[in-house]
C-alpha cells in the first residue's frame, strides 16, 4: 500500500517535470526556427535591397556622367551598399542549416561577382562605350542574384514549413506521451484507492469483530465472576451449615450422652477423670466448630436477618482489635431478599476489613436504612484515609461487583487523613420475602 | 405432685434423643411430645399444652423465635427455654423479645438443662452461665471502648430491689406483693428505671441485668 502510494506520488512528479520540460523544449526550438526563418528573410530583404539601391546609384551614375572628381561619392555609395548587404550575409552564413548554406553560398558568389562588375564601371569613363556594355552586363548580373534571392527565400520558407512540421510533431508525441503516462497514473490511483477502500473495510470488519468478542468475553467475564460469586456463597453456605448442623450437633449430642455417663457413678476414678477429659475435648471441638461456621457464613443471616448478622460482626471486630463499632439500624425493617442480604453484609465486612487493615481507624459507624424503594447503606470511619482514585483493591473491586450485580452502586469517598466514607445503594424492586421462615 | 409436661423442639434426632435420655431419668418431669421443625413446635404446643417448650433456635419451616411468638400469642403461660448452638447477644435479645424465659446454650444443655427447667417452670428467667459472662464481658468492653458511664449509680437502692425481681420475670403485681408496696408504686419505679438506664423493653431490662450481673 505505501510502496503503491510512492510509485504515484513518483509518477506524477514524473508526469510534471517531463510535460513542463517537453512544452520548454518545444517552445524554445519554435522560437529559434521563427527567429532564424526571419533573419534569413531579413538578410535577403537587406540584400534585395542594396541591390535596388545599387541599380538606382548606377542610373543616376550613367545620367550624371561626372567629371572622375566626382565618381568617388557614387562609389562610395556602391561600397556603403556592398557592406550593409556583405554585414547581413555574413552574420547570417553562421547560423545555416547545412541544407541551405549550398543556396547562400551560391548567392554571395553571384553577389560578390555583381559588386566586381559595379566596381569596374566606375574604373571606365560613363562616356565610353565598353562602360555602358559594363553597366549592361551589371544590371543582367543583378537581375540573376534577385532573382536568386527569390530563389533562396523559397527554399527558406519551406525550410520554415519544414521545422514547424517537425515540432508539431514532436508536440503530438509530447502529447501521446502526457497522456500515456496520465492515464496510468490515473488508473494506478484508483487501483490503489480501490484497494484502500477494501482494505479500510477489511479492518473496520475485523475492528468490529474484535470489538463484538471484546464485548462478548467482558459478558462472560461478568457472568463468570456472577456465578463465581454465588458459588462462593453456596460453598460457605453448605460449608457453614454442615459444620453448624451436623459436626456441632453430633458434638454436642456426645457431650450430652457424656453427661449421661457422668451423672451415673463411675466404677473408678480413673474412668471419671478421663470422661471429664473427653468432655473438655469435646466442649473445645465445638466452639471451634461453631466459630469456623460463623466465620464461613454467620448463621445470624439466615437464622435473624441482616441487622443481627451486622451487629453480630460489629461485636467481633470489636471483640477482635478493640475497634469502637456502632450499626445503627433503628429505621431498617430487616426483610430483604436473601441476596441482598448477603451482599450487604459482605460488602460490610470487607469494609470493616479495610478499616482495621488499612484505615487504622479507631471507631467505624454503620448506617442501615430505607429511603424510597432503596436500601442505603453507610460505613465511616475516622481512619487515615487514602485516595480513591489512586488505589483501588480488590477488596473495593468485590464490594463494586456485588453492588453492581444487584442494580446498585457503590461510591467510596475519602481523603488523606480524613477518613473514608462508602456509601451503597441498592434498588428494592424485588419482593421482599417474610422475615424468620429458613428456606 | 404433679409431673413438669416438657414438649422438645428440634430439628436434629440425636439432640432430641440426648435430650430426652437426659430428661426420663428425672421423676419429676416427663416427655410428652417432640417437634422437628417449628410448625410442629406451635400445632403440638396448642394440642398438647405443656408447661415448658424447650425450643431450637434454628428449625426448617419455621424458626423457634418465631415459633415461640406464636405458642406465647396463643398460651401466654407456656414457658419457653430457648435451645441454641450461639451464645451471641443477637440470638439471645430477639429470644427475650419473643418471651422466652430461658436461654440455654446446647453445649451446656447436659449440665444446665434441670436447672433451667426448674428456673422458668417456677417464672424466672435462666441463662446459661457463658452466655452470661459473655454479656457481661461485652458489656464492660462496650462501656471501656465507648467511655460511656454505668448509670447503675444513679438508681436508687429500692431501684435496684426492684430491678432485680423484675429482671427474674416477676410481674409488677408480684414484685408489689414481695415488697409490700402497690403495683403501681413498682409501676412508678420501672419507669424511672428504663429511663435511667436508657432502657426500652422489658426484653433490655433482663439483658441489662444479666450484664450486671444482678441475676443469675
Amino acid at each position: 500500500m505505501l510502496f503503491g502510494f510512492c510509485a504515484l506520488l513518483v509518477l506524477m512528479a514524473v508526469l510534471a517535470f517531463d510535460s513542463f520540460h517537453a512544452l520548454n523544449e518545444l517552445e524554445t526550438s519554435s522560437a529559434a526556427v521563427r527567429q532564424d526563418y526571419l533573419n534569413r528573410e531579413r538578410t535577403l530583404r537587406d540584400i534585395r535591397f542594396s541591390l535596388y539601391e545599387s541599380g538606382n546609384v548606377l542610373r543616376e551614375y550613367f545620367l550624371a556622367k561626372p567629371v572622375p572628381a566626382a565618381r568617388e561619392s557614387y562609389l562610395k555609395q556602391i561600397h556603403d551598399l556592398r557592406d550593409h548587404a556583405g554585414a547581413s550575409l555574413e552574420s547570417c552564413l553562421h547560423s545555416l542549416p547545412r541544407d541551405q548554406s549550398g543556396a547562400f553560398q551560391k548567392l554571395d558568389a553571384e553577389l560578390s561577382s555583381y559588386w566586381l562588375l559595379a566596381d569596374r564601371i566606375f574604373l571606365v569613363d560613363p562616356t565610353e562605350s565598353n562602360s555602358l556594355s559594363l553597366r549592361n552586363l551589371a544590371l543582367t548580373q543583378r537581375a540573376s542574384v534577385l532573382s536568386l534571392t527569390g530563389e533562396v527565400s523559397d527554399i527558406n520558407e519551406l525550410d520554415f514549413r519544414q521545422a514547424e512540421a517537425q515540432i508539431s510533431l514532436v508536440f503530438a508525441e509530447t502529447r501521446h506521451r502526457i497522456r500515456l503516462v496520465g492515464i496510468s497514473a490515473l488508473s494506478l490511483g484508483l487501483l490503489l484507492a480501490a484497494s484502500t477502500i477494501l482494505y479500510l473495510v477489511h479492518l473496520e470488519r475485523l475492528a468490529r469483530e474484535k470489538y463484538e468478542e471484546t464485548l462478548r468475553s467482558q459478558n462472560e467475564l461478568k457472568e463468570l465472576s456472577k456465578r463465581l460469586v454465588d458459588a462462593q456463597e453456596q460453598e460457605r453456605r453448605a460449608i457453614s451449615r454442615e459444620l453448624h448442623d451436623q459436626v456441632g450437633q453430633s458434638l454436642t449430642a456426645l457431650l450430652m450422652d457424656l453427661q449421661n455417663l457422668s451423672d451415673t457413678p463411675p466404677p473408678t476414678s480413673a474412668l471419671a477423670s478421663g470422661l471429664q477429659r473427653i468432655k473438655l475435648l469435646a466442649e473445645e471441638c465445638v466452639d471451634e466448630v461453631r466459630n469456623m461456621a460463623l466465620l464461613l457464613r454467620p448463621s445470624m443471616l439466615d437464622d435473624l436477618g441482616l441487622t443481627a448478622a451486622l451487629e453480630w460482626q460489629g461485636r467481633e471486630v470489636s471483640k477482635r482489635t478493640g475497634l469502637v463499632v456502632d450499626v445503627i439500624d433503628d429505621e431498617f425493617t430487616d426483610n430483604l431478599p436473601e441476596e441482598h442480604r448477603t451482599c450487604v453484609y459482605r460488602v460490610v465486612q470487607e469494609a470493616l476489613h479495610n478499616c482495621v487493615k488499612h484505615a487504622h481507624a479507631h471507631r467505624v459507624r454503620i448506617v442501615v436504612q430505607e429511603e424510597e424503594q432503596h436500601l442505603v447503606l453507610s460505613i465511616e470511619d475516622d481512619g487515615i484515609g487514602f485516595d480513591p482514585r489512586r488505589h483501588r483493591g480488590m477488596g473495593f473491586l468485590g464490594m463494586h461487583e456485588r453492588v453492581t450485580r444487584l442494580g446498585g452502586n457503590l461510591t467510596v469517598d475519602s481523603l488523606p487523613g480524613h477518613g473514608t466514607r462508602v456509601r451503597v445503594e441498592l434498588p428494592l424492586t424485588s419482593s421482599p420475602i417474610p422475615q424468620g421462615v429458613q428456606s | 405432685m404433679r409431673k413438669l409436661r416438657i414438649l422438645l423442639a428440634d430439628d436434629h434426632s440425636v439432640m432430641r434423643s440426648g435430650l430426652r435420655a437426659l430428661l426420663e431419668r428425672q421423676t419429676n418431669l416427663e416427655v410428652i411430645g417432640e417437634a422437628d421443625n417449628g410448625r410442629d413446635a406451635v400445632s403440638l404446643s396448642s394440642s398438647l399444652s405443656p408447661d415448658v417448650v424447650v425450643m431450637d433456635v434454628a428449625m426448617p419451616l419455621l424458626n423457634g423465635i418465631e415459633a415461640t411468638k406464636s405458642i406465647l400469642k396463643q398460651s401466654p403461660s407456656t414457658n419457653i427455654v430457648m435451645l441454641s448452638m450461639h451464645s451471641d447477644e443477637s440470638y439471645v435479645m430477639r429470644s427475650l423479645n419473643a418471651g422466652a424465659r430461658g436461654y440455654l446454650l446446647k453445649d451446656s444443655a447436659a449440665a444446665e438443662l434441670l436447672s433451667a427447667l426448674d428456673a422458668v417452670s417456677h417464672g424466672k428467667s435462666f441463662f446459661s452461665s457463658a452466655v452470661r459472662r459473655l454479656l457481661a464481658e461485652d458489656y464492660i468492653r462496650v462501656l471501656r471502648q465507648k467511655g460511656i458511664v454505668d448509670s447503675y449509680d444513679l438508681l436508687t437502692a429500692r431501684e435496684r430491689e426492684i430491678l432485680q425481681l423484675l429482671a427474674e420475670g416477676k410481674t409488677n403485681k408480684e414484685v408489689a406483693a414481695d415488697l409490700n408496696i402497690s403495683p403501681y408504686t413498682v409501676e412508678t419505679h420501672r419507669a424511672h428505671i428504663l429511663e435511667k438506664l436508657g432502657l426500652h423493653t422489658p426484653a433490655e431490662l433482663i439483658l441489662y441485668a444479666v450484664r450486671k450481673g444482678i441475676i443469675h
